[in-house]
């Protein structure tokens, strides 16, 4: 350790040089991309400056900060990532939804307008709704057929590896695609289904009620065969000798998975409620290519509304894009980030007193 | 010692590779920003030849069915004048507008690029005057507006209205220039419907209200007619009380809804809520609708339809009132060009293409039918025929629709849906319910 830091002492005009280097060329090129100058070698410029700062800081000579300057030098492409993708459009985000950005420019800040005006909107407010109608919804069916599926799957029955690929693969493909599909299938193969049954002359998605449970079907469909993987894995970690030791003392199978399976598998039902929990609530590709968002609703708070089927993601995107408000959008996007920071923060504490016990 | 080496070239090249992630993109706009900013600069001072490069001209597209021919234009373009014209497509699903603000936002704004009419007030300030441009004399539809001047080049003329079948028509005996008030319209359809079998046809009218999918058809086209049947090609009347807060003219809405509702009564229901744009061009393709309600834009569907039987075909109008004689036509989209761009350029470029060696391939290979008087070309389309009647005749109405409300097709394109099921049961309802839904989202 001592020589390697022998090694940096004697660096000293390197490291400063560079990084002086460093930084005059890194804000040199930062300077003129705010002018607008149109010079080519400003690119190159920001690269080597960044290059310099980094090299610079590395031989440092300093014993104090050594370390921390590594880790800082380490993190630093994921921190970079971070924050271009996750942070700094949140904070513009945030930021813009208090403003009447229209995707082009703002002309002014309009302070709470748009988080006041969408409390005011029937149709964000039925969103709102049925948003959370379908998590409830989904929590409990994708929940309980994933865990029926995991049961076939973790028994003795022949071909067990195929059925496992069969129940998975829905999830592999995109949901636009699955969207597509399953729009074709309601509206040629299931509508001449209920027109036997039901009497019904048009499709499953013309209606409001039942294109809500054609979305539902479909999302169970594709998400399923995910979560029973994770059963799978829960219901492998159950100790073969507690099974047999069950089967010894004359346990039914099913006293077997109500009394000693699900039990022991809690955790891992936890995190599957949490997993479709949030998935449901960002549910968006199956619903624009499924429904769209259409489906009309008679009257609700006194407006008839044409959104139907149009959950929150949905809605915050046709609200930026189609209508073109942006900001307002925007609003609306902070809200859909506040309930799932809620839900999200729960979840973590739930499950992190859960292992605590264990 | 060598793993301090080690360590220290992985940290620079991941610092390298990162910060060359984070300056590429940066340098490649740089690029061209500056090659424009030079290249505008440049064909300022040479536009006046004309012949002589004018600098790269980058145009956005949006009609991802001509991409081809737009390549080709841009081939030939530089072949006559040497001057350099990029053609990128946004099409399909993706919105050019929403894709256009992206690209504003990464400073990396296309010189010419296509907007609708209602969203010229988005760019305010941003789009280059084209008045006095040599071909602003030689078409009527241009995109003008009252504080930004001329904005829009038109690059094509669609027309809208009910879609005909003539062979058909002629057969049940019906002259399609009669269809001019409801009662002829009522009096065609009951006739047809009663020779359905001889005729062949499933159904007289293959109308399609799925709001999912096809709710523009409804939501714009369709609902344009309300806007615009039977009136004047500058008559903004309706488009006025529409903007205006979403009024609606009740009694006008009325005639629209009973007109809408004999559409209904007459279609074919396996297409009226659950079809597609292709069930329906199918159908009329192979003869088993006798109506349809899109556009020319179909022809291309239908004459390359393999059961498509060589029938003629034409527009009757949307005759909700008595004596209304028009047909939507005018350009759905137009191309603008950006201020900060390279203007002169693309000025140079507009004034080509409304020429005669660019409106050869717009019109004989991209189908289009070109809004220039001087254009020495009919256009290969069925429907050009009926079209260019009107058009010769004076009977055209605007393309108003396109000044609604940004996303207002999403939401009556459902009432259209709704009263094709009949969940909306009379034409009452359905202008109590549409007036209430308008009103509602001008609201907000």
């Amino acid at each position: 350790m001592e020589k390697e830091y022998k090694i940096s002492n004697g660096n000293k005009p390197v490291s400063l040089l560079c990084l002086v280097a460093g930084v005059v060329l890194f804000v040199t090129a930062l300077v003129m991309d705010f002018m607008g100058t149109g010079n080519t070698l400003r690119g190159a410029f920001l690269v080597l400056g960044a290059v310099g700062i980094f090299f610079g800081l590395f031989l440092l000579p300093t014993e104090k900060h050594h370390r921390r300057i590594i880790n800082v030098i380490f993190l630093f492409p994921l921190l970079f990532a971070f924050a271009v993708t996750v942070i700094i459009p949140l904070v513009l985000g945030i930021g813009y939804s208090f403003t009447d950005w229209d995707g082009i420019r703002m002309t002014k800040i309009v302070g709470f307008e748009n988080y006041a005006k969408m409390f005011t909107q029937p149709s964000f407010i039925w969103s709102i709704l049925i948003t959370f109608l379908f998590v409830v919804f989904n929590m409990i069916l994708v929940n309980l057929v994933a865990f029926l599926l995991a049961l076939l799957c973790t028994s003795k029955i022949k071909g067990l590896g195929f059925f496992r690929a069969a129940y998975f693969l829905p999830n592999l493909i995109g949901g636009i695609v699955l969207g597509y599909i399953w729009q074709f299938i309601f509206s040629n193969v299931v509508t001449k289904w209920t027109a036997a049954l039901f009497n019904s002359q048009y499709s499953m998605l013309s209606d409001t009620p039942t294109a809500f449970i054609a979305i539902i079907i479909v999302y169970v469909w594709q998400y399923a065969g995910y979560i029973m993987l994770i059963y799978i894995t829960g219901l492998n970690t159950v100790p073969g000798e507690v099974l047999e030791a069950a089967a010894i003392d004359g346990a039914t199978p099913l006293q077997t998975l109500f009394n000693i399976k699900i039990p022991m598998i809690a955790p891992t039902v936890t995190i599957c409620t949490f997993l479709t929990l949030t998935s449901a609530f960002k549910m968006f590709d199956v619903n624009l290519s499924l429904t769209n968002g259409t489906g009309s609703v008679a009257d609700f708070l006194g407006s008839y509304l044409t959104n139907g089927t149009e959950m929150l993601a949905l809605n915050i995107y046709s609200t930026a894009v189609v209508e073109n408000k942006y900001s307002f959008g925007e609003a609306k996007a902070v809200l859909f980030f506040i309930i799932l920071a809620i839900v999200s923060i729960i979840q973590v504490r739930i499950t992190s007193s859960k292992e605590v016990e264990l | 010692m060598k793993k301090k080496v080690f360590s220290l070239l992985m940290a620079g090249v991941m610092a390298f590779s990162l910060a060359a992630c984070g300056g590429s993109s940066s340098t490649e706009s740089t690029d061209s920003a500056d090659s424009s900013t030079t290249e505008s600069t440049e064909s300022s001072e040479s536009s006046d030849s004309g012949s002589t490069a004018s600098g790269s001209v980058r145009l956005l597209n949006g009609k991802p069915e001509i991409d081809s021919q737009l390549q080709e234009l841009a081939a030939k373009y530089k072949e006559e004048t040497g001057g350099e014209v990029t053609i990128e497509t946004i099409g399909g699903d993706t919105n050019a507008s929403d894709e256009l603000k992206k690209m504003y936002q990464a400073d990396n704004m296309p010189d010419i690029f296509v907007i609708e009419a209602n969203q010229a007030a988005t760019w305010d300030g941003m789009l280059a005057d084209l008045s006095g441009e040599a071909w602003t004399n030689d078409t009527d539809y241009e995109l003008v507006d009252k504080s930004m001047g001329t904005i829009g080049f038109p690059y094509t003329v669609e027309a809208t209205a009910l879609a005909y079948n003539a062979d058909l028509l002629e057969k049940a005996g019906i002259d399609p220039a009669t269809l001019t008030s409801p009662d002829a319209w009522n009096k065609a359809c009951e006739t047809l419907d009663s020779k359905k079998d001889e005729l062949g046809i499933t159904a007289v009218f293959g109308w399609c209200a799925e709001p999912a999918n096809l709710g523009w058809s409804s939501g714009t086209h369709v609902f344009g007619q309300y806007l615009d049947a039977g009136l004047k090609l500058d008559d903004t009347t309706y488009i006025d009380m529409l903007n205006d807060g979403g009024k609606i003219d009740e009694a006008r809405m009325k005639k629209f809804a009973e007109f809408i509702g004999m559409m209904n009564k007459y279609s074919d229901p396996a297409l009226l809520v659950d079809g597609t744009y292709d069930n329906q061009v199918a159908g009329f393709a192979s003869g088993k609708y006798v109506f349809v309600t899109q556009g020319n834009w179909i022809n291309g569907g239908v004459t390359g339809a393999s059961d498509y039987s060589g029938f003629k075909m034409g527009f009757a109008p949307y005759a909700f009132d008595d004596g209304f004689d028009t047909i939507i036509a005018g350009p759905p989209s137009y191309w603008t060009v950006y201020s900060k761009g390279n203007v002169d350029g693309a000025k140079t470029f507009l004034q080509w293409v409304s020429d005669d060696s660019a409106q050869d391939i717009l019109v004989n290979k991209a189908g289009l039918i070109s809004p220039f008087s001087d254009c020495q070309y009919a256009a290969a389309d069925p429907f050009y025929a009926s079209i260019k009647s009107y058009m010769d005749a004076g009977k055209t109405s605007g393309w108003h629709t396109m000044l609604k409300k940004d996303g207002l097709q999403n939401e009556t394109c459902q009432v259209f849906a709704d009263y094709a099921k009949g969940t909306i049961a009379t034409a009452d309802d359905f202008v109590s319910t549409i007036k209430k839904v308008i009103e509602s989202y001008y609201a907000n």
